[in-house]
């Protein structure tokens, strides 16, 4: 399903800010299940989740997600390739704070071409699966914090993709909004998806429903 | 479906484009303001020359077709009537009379008046000329004028009918107000007192063998060209000026009066569509985060520059309409006042002509393409440059 081969990463390459983040990584993860990339902040990890969800491309090595080659796709179609197969929850969420709830869960939507009836349709299920949908109409800036996790996990759902990437998702939630977002992934590794979640956060890494933990440290991995 | 799908996309980026535009209401209200201000005064420029133009070209046609003026030392000077009679057997000359025209100067309101002498029943156009007139045309050798509207002003009559004028002797000669000319042609009678023939030599003390100048009419309007040239050999100490002479001296001023004022307000819109590139460019930390979100999930660089077209277009789009509409209203309603002294003159006398707005599809396009083009250039391009660059800075 996700495949690394000798992967690197070079920040700012050939400048004086030159930064390695990534060393020869190499990584196997199978689809339906719910893996944890664990470090600290700085190990590499963000920077790994970004290269598996199509945002940048390796500086070098092999990078096969969902069966397609990464290395050296165009822009325009790693855009395409992300869109399909990727739905991304954002350790901020980032939200657009004056959109309502409902557009910003739509917002994937609409350079697809579907129309605002089907989009209202699409987003209902998954509003009222959440929890959401006393909020549905109001603006995504003046709702609660865990609430804001649900819009992006929605948000992240909306095109039904079959890969889900999450970075520190829970470093801006409290114990019991934590809980409820690691039972929401677990409802969706049993709905078949596969679920890749970066976390130093020991309530997500050793959650009952996590398979597999890899360990990312100083940009090398370690997988257990 | 999958054409549907391409055209209902487009709809979506629109009513996105649009629903973000309205949530940046007050800074996309102040830049509709300040564009649709730009627009407004080269619109108005533009519609007001196009009415100025059409307007003189209008009463121009009345007039007659060649003016002979007799030249010394390269000036004016008064002609022999008795020219007129080297001019009897040129073939296709309809009429020639003599015409007596000077200016005179008021001291009193420190205007300048032109004032003119003709021989209405010689001449042709004598019937356009009374029906140009509210009231009479001035009755030969009885001492009465017919004035132009913003004379009759001048001359504070308030009721009163009769007026004077100093001869060069500095002697009064009274006239009679006969009429007043129609505001329909102001353009050309604002600052026109006109009399009979022999009042009119009276007034500037001309003989009577001679005229300011003579006035030639003919059969086919086609043969001016060729008449004057043959009046030029008759008549070598004289200057021949033909109708089309005169149409282009009229645009030549007009033009050059609104190409001036045409290059300070194009400096204008310059300057905004530049103050537009270095905001554009400069995206605020917002705009890029947005650009950014979109990127991550799934917007690809080409929709994110459809979605700034569609909002660079509504706001372009709507300055333009507002400065158009305005313009046209400027033109209709105000006449143009803000710019009816840089086209018709500052002098104390000018015309307070009814000006029907002339709007050329040609003149649109150019302020479009000069407006509403630069504008989508200076924010599109800067959205295309924000939005190539990885979105990472979005996840972080």
């Amino acid at each position: 399903m996700i495949e690394l081969q000798s992967v690197n990463k070079i920040y700012n390459l050939g400048q004086p800010n030159e930064v390695q983040a990534l060393y020869d990584v190499n990584l196997l993860i199978e689809e339906n299940g719910m893996v944890c990339l664990r470090g600290a902040s700085g190990s590499g990890k963000s920077t790994l989740l970004a290269i598996i969800g199509c945002v940048f491309p390796a500086t070098s090595g092999r990078v096969a997600v969902a069966g397609k080659q990464l290395a050296r796709l165009p822009d325009r179609f790693m855009t395409i390739h992300r869109r399909r197969t990727i739905g991304f929850i954002f350790q901020q969420f980032n939200i657009l704070p004056d959109l309502t709830v409902l557009d910003n869960i739509t917002l994937p939507l609409l350079p697809l071409g579907i129309s605002p009836d089907e989009r209202r349709q699409r987003a209902a299920e998954l509003i009222e699966r959440l929890g959401i949908g006393h909020r549905r109409d109001f603006p995504a800036g003046q709702v609660s914090g865990g609430e804001l996790q649900r819009v992006a996990i929605a948000r992240a759902l909306i095109n039904n993709q079959p890969i889900i990437l999450a970075d520190e998702p829970t470093a801006h939630l409290d114990t019991s909004l934590s809980h409820d977002f690691m039972g929401i992934m677990v409802e969706l590794k049993k709905a078949g998806k596969t679920i890749v979640i970066a976390s130093h956060d020991p309530l997500v890494t050793e959650h009952p429903g996590m398979d597999r933990i890899i360990d990312v440290r100083d940009g090398r991995v370690n997988v257990s | 479906m999958k054409k549907n799908r391409a055209i209902e996309k487009q709809f979506n980026l629109l009513d996105y484009a649009l629903s973000s535009l309205w949530r940046r209401k007050l800074k996309n209200l102040g830049i509709i303001a300040v564009f649709a201000l730009v627009i407004f005064l080269v619109a108005s420029f533009q519609i007001l020359t196009g009415s100025l133009t059409e307007t003189a070209e209008r009463i121009l046609a009345k007039t007659p077709e060649i003016v002979i003026q007799k030249m010394s030392a390269g000036r004016q000077e008064s002609i022999p009537v008795i020219y007129l009679d080297r001019l009897a057997d040129i073939f296709g000359i309809r009429a020639a009379v003599p015409r007596v025209w000077g200016y005179y100067f008021n001291e009193t309101s420190g205007a300048n008046y032109t004032v003119m002498g003709v021989d209405r029943a010689a001449m042709p156009e004598g019937k356009n000329l009374a029906m140009a007139i509210e009231g009479d045309f001035p009755a030969a050798g009885q001492g009465e004028a017919a004035l132009g509207r913003e004379v009759a002003a001048d001359l504070k009559l308030a009721g009163r009918r009769t007026f004077s004028l100093f001869r060069p002797d500095l002697s009064l000669k009274s006239f009679r107000v006969s009429g007043i000319f129609a505001a329909s042609t102001d353009l050309l009678t604002a600052d026109l007192i006109v009399t009979g023939l022999d009042d009119g030599r009276d007034l500037f003390a001309i003989p009577e063998n001679r005229a300011t100048d003579l006035l030639v009419y003919v059969t086919n309007p086609n043969e001016i060209g060729t008449i004057a040239k043959k009046i030029a050999d008759r008549l070598p100490d004289t200057r021949v000026l033909t109708r089309p002479q005169i149409h282009k001296t009229y645009k030549v001023v007009f033009g050059w009066r609104s190409g001036f004022a045409s290059i300070c307000l194009l400096t204008a819109l310059a300057a905004f569509v530049i103050l537009a590139w270095d905001k554009a460019s400069g995206l605020s930390a917002e705009e890029k985060r947005e650009i950014g979100i979109l990127k991550i999930l799934g917007w690809q660089t080409a929709d994110i520059l459809v979605l700034r077209f569609w909002e660079s277009l509504a706001v372009s789009g709507l300055a333009f309409l507002v400065g158009c509409t305005a313009a046209y209203l400027h033109v209709l309603f105000l006449e143009g006042s803000l710019f009816r002294p840089v086209l018709l003159g500052w002098s104390v006398i000018h015309p307070s002509l009814k000006i029907v707005p002339v709007i050329a599809a040609a003149d649109l396009l150019l302020i479009f393409t000069l407006s509403v083009l630069p504008y989508l250039a200076a924010t599109v391009i800067p959205a295309w440059r924000c939005s190539t660059v990885p979105p990472d800075a979005a996840i972080k």
